[in-house]
């Protein structure tokens, strides 16, 4: 059994000129100590994933159908104050984008992990204190930091101290939201080895929103590929950026310059993501796919596997997309 | 040129840097800040009376005596002297508390001051601290319901009381209460002869304050229900709000905890920034309601023309702002963090 499991999960904002679908009948399976990959372009609907996972949404958020499986467990129709006292960084943490601002400036850091145990764990202050002393040693951050106030670290401590808030209650599986996004390169990659470690050590799933590529391609067992609202393309990780079959995904990927291949221009997906409140009838991406014909303007195709058992693709076209990877 | 220009200024910014190191020194820059705007404005109020069109002596001395007498008086009251010398006369009294004698009652005004002061600070203070309470409390509660018919009562009411001229509405509170249904006393601090007894007195004081102080709670607490619900809904727009949520804290915690802790910093300056006002916002409350007060005495004093004790009284409200900007910015400083260390750097 997964840990965690999708199914047809809907939820929609509620703007007045209607409905914004953001999620859209998403399912996907996360195994215990597994990492998957939420890949898609900004507004596709990654992030009101995660919020969705943990019930945190706006007031106009509305989850209108689906499940929610954890650990076998339906948690959609728990009361919120059971949800908040037991699921919440209890089973499922999350590390937000932009740890610049995911830290409240007037607490002191050590105070906002201890907070988070004293909640969830029926512990003392000073033994509350004592585990996020060594939540932050873990991290790399020297625990006599413990005092300081956010505007006294630096990005990328920030996003470290953050990590080790996610991981104070021991949760089963983190949700990290562009956890990297905001930092420059080599603190990424640290951010990035610190997470990775931490998870093998603790056996923990993950799931890593971005939508930088090689950053799920370094850390993720699998993959999906999300677009308005729907996943299109989810397998294997090695699998999909070896072997696209989603025309989106096959152009997503080719966006990336490879800085091991000879100079040539960068790929692009011509037009733009379309609007969730009204999203195109069919697949969604065939107003900007090369391969569409009248089919995928009217037939919205479902997630079927198609190489293999666990790679699944929905596109029409899924079969001639090698073809048009060779010609380009 | 332009070297020199850039080595000026970098040793402007080194310098800057080194004052706000500590905060030690932050808090001296504040106080010759302070003392810069005490002396301006003490200028300021010097001149303002000196250039009122009116003849002071008018109204004290019938017109009908004698030049000679009128001269006299001039003599007396130094205003013969020139316009200099009574500028320093009147700074060195300044520092030494010597406001001087009333044109108009020719006692000390400090003395006039003092007797009027406690019952100016209870009447704006206790009206003031209710404000804060009842103002804060229904803002933090209106953006704890954002979208809500709650919030849109909250907003509109604050918005409608504060627009609404105070003086009309206390006015027609006087009308009401005072006089058709005359449940509370139309004027004054208390009963003349007052009543035997110290807590019949304390009762009949308590009486005597209900409606004034009603009636600034009325008009002020939109200011404050106004001002935290836009704080607060701003606070509960942040990052850190969600990952306070996202942590399984309670929405309580969250609200009192996380949102309005970071608001806090604001709110208290704002409080500090209205300390002054509970004199100079003194003036038509107490006219209104006939209370013996500071305000009244220097509105009293500006109509008779009687510039030292006008001057005494705006020293007082100089006074009065300049120490509570000063408490503010420590006050802030205490309780942003981000503050503490730097000055105003380092966001």
């Amino acid at each position: 059994m997964a840990l965690l499991e999708v199914k047809d999960l809907k939820m929609y904002y509620k703007v007045r000129r209607g409905d914004v679908k953001a999620v859209d009948g998403v399912s996907f399976e996360i195994e215990k100590g597994e990492a998957m990959g939420l890949a898609g372009e900004s507004g596709c609907g990654k992030s009101s994933m995660a919020t969705t996972l943990l019930r945190l949404l706006p007031n106009n958020g509305r989850i209108l159908d689906g499940s929610i499986k954890f650990d076998g467990k339906e948690i959609l129709d728990l009361p919120e104050e059971q949800f908040r006292q037991d699921y919440r960084w209890q089973r499922m943490s999350i590390i937000f984008q932009g740890a610049m601002n995911a830290l409240n400036p007037v607490h002191r850091i050590g105070k906002q992990i201890s907070e988070a145990i004293i909640t969830h764990e029926n512990v003392s202050k000073n033994e509350a204190k004592k585990r996020a002393e060594e939540l932050l040693e873990m991290v790399g951050i020297n625990s006599e930091r413990y005092r300081n106030y956010p505007h006294e670290f630096s990005g990328g401590m920030k996003q470290r101290a953050v990590i080790a808030m996610a991981l104070a209650c021991n949760p089963d599986l983190i949700i990290a939201d562009e956890p990297t996004t905001a930092l420059d390169v080599m603190v990424q990659a640290q951010v990035l080895e610190a997470i990775q470690s931490l998870r093998k050590k603790m056996g923990l799933s993950m799931l890593l929103i971005s939508h930088d590529l090689s950053v799920i391609a370094q850390t993720c067992d699998k993959v999906a590929i999300m677009y308005a609202g729907r996943i299109v393309e989810y397998g294997p990780s090695t699998k999909v950026y070896n072997n696209p079959l989603h025309p989106y995904s096959y152009g997503l990927l080719s966006s990336f310059p490879d800085i091991m291949a000879p100079r040539s221009p960068i790929q692009s997906i011509p037009g733009s993501p379309p609007n969730l409140l009204e999203p195109p009838s069919g697949c969604r991406f065939s107003p900007r796919c090369p391969l569409a014909d009248s089919k995928c303007f009217t037939d919205e195709p479902e997630l079927m596997a198609i190489d293999g058992k666990n790679h699944l693709v929905a596109c029409h076209k899924a079969g001639a997309l090698g073809k048009v990877g060779e010609q380009s | 040129m332009i070297g020199s220009l850039k080595a000026i200024w970098a040793k402007v910014a080194k310098l800057r840097g080194d004052l706000q190191v500590n905060f030690g020194s932050y808090i001296l820059r504040r106080v010759i800040y302070a003392l810069i705007v005490l002396f301006v404005i003490i200028t300021v109020n010097f001149f303002i009376f000196r250039v009122m069109p009116g003849d002071p002596v008018k109204m004290i001395i019938d017109p009908k005596m004698k030049p000679e007498v009128r001269e006299a008086l001039y003599e007396q009251y130094g205003l013969k002297k020139p316009m200099s010398e009574q500028y320093f006369l009147y700074l060195k009294n300044l520092l030494t508390l010597n406001l001087g004698l009333s044109f108009t009652t020719s006692r000390p005004i400090m003395d006039e001051l003092l007797e009027r002061l406690p019952n100016t600070l209870k009447l704006l203070g206790i009206a003031l601290i209710l404000e804060i309470l009842i103002g804060v409390s229904v803002g933090i509660f209106a953006a704890s319901k954002r979208g809500s018919a709650v919030e849109t009562f909250v907003t509109s009411a604050g918005l409608f009381t504060h627009a609404v001229p105070g003086f009309f509405f206390q006015l027609i509170l006087l009308l009401l209460f005072g006089f058709l249904i005359p449940i509370f006393p139309i004027r004054g601090t208390m009963s003349a002869p007052p009543p035997v007894g110290a807590w019949a007195q304390l009762l009949d004081r308590i009486h005597h304050l209900i409606l004034p102080v009603f009636s600034l709670v009325i008009i002020n607490f939109g200011y404050w229900a106004l001002y935290t619900r836009n704080a607060m809904v701003e606070a509960l727009g942040q990052d850190y709000i969600v990952t306070a949520r996202a942590k399984g804290l309670s929405k309580k915690t969250v609200l009192r905890h996380h949102a309005f802790r970071s608001i806090l910093p604001p709110i208290i300056t704002i409080i500090f920034l209205s300390l002054p006002g509970i004199i100079s916002g003194a003036v038509v409350t107490e006219t209104i309601f006939s209370w013996f007060g500071v305000g009244r005495y220097l509105l009293d004093a500006v109509l008779k023309q009687d510039y030292p004790a006008a001057q005494g009284a705006f020293y007082f409200i100089a006074l009065l702002t300049i120490i509570s900007n000063f408490v503010a910015d420590i006050v802030y400083g205490l309780v942003d963090p981000r503050i503490r260390v730097g000055g105003g750097e380092g966001k």
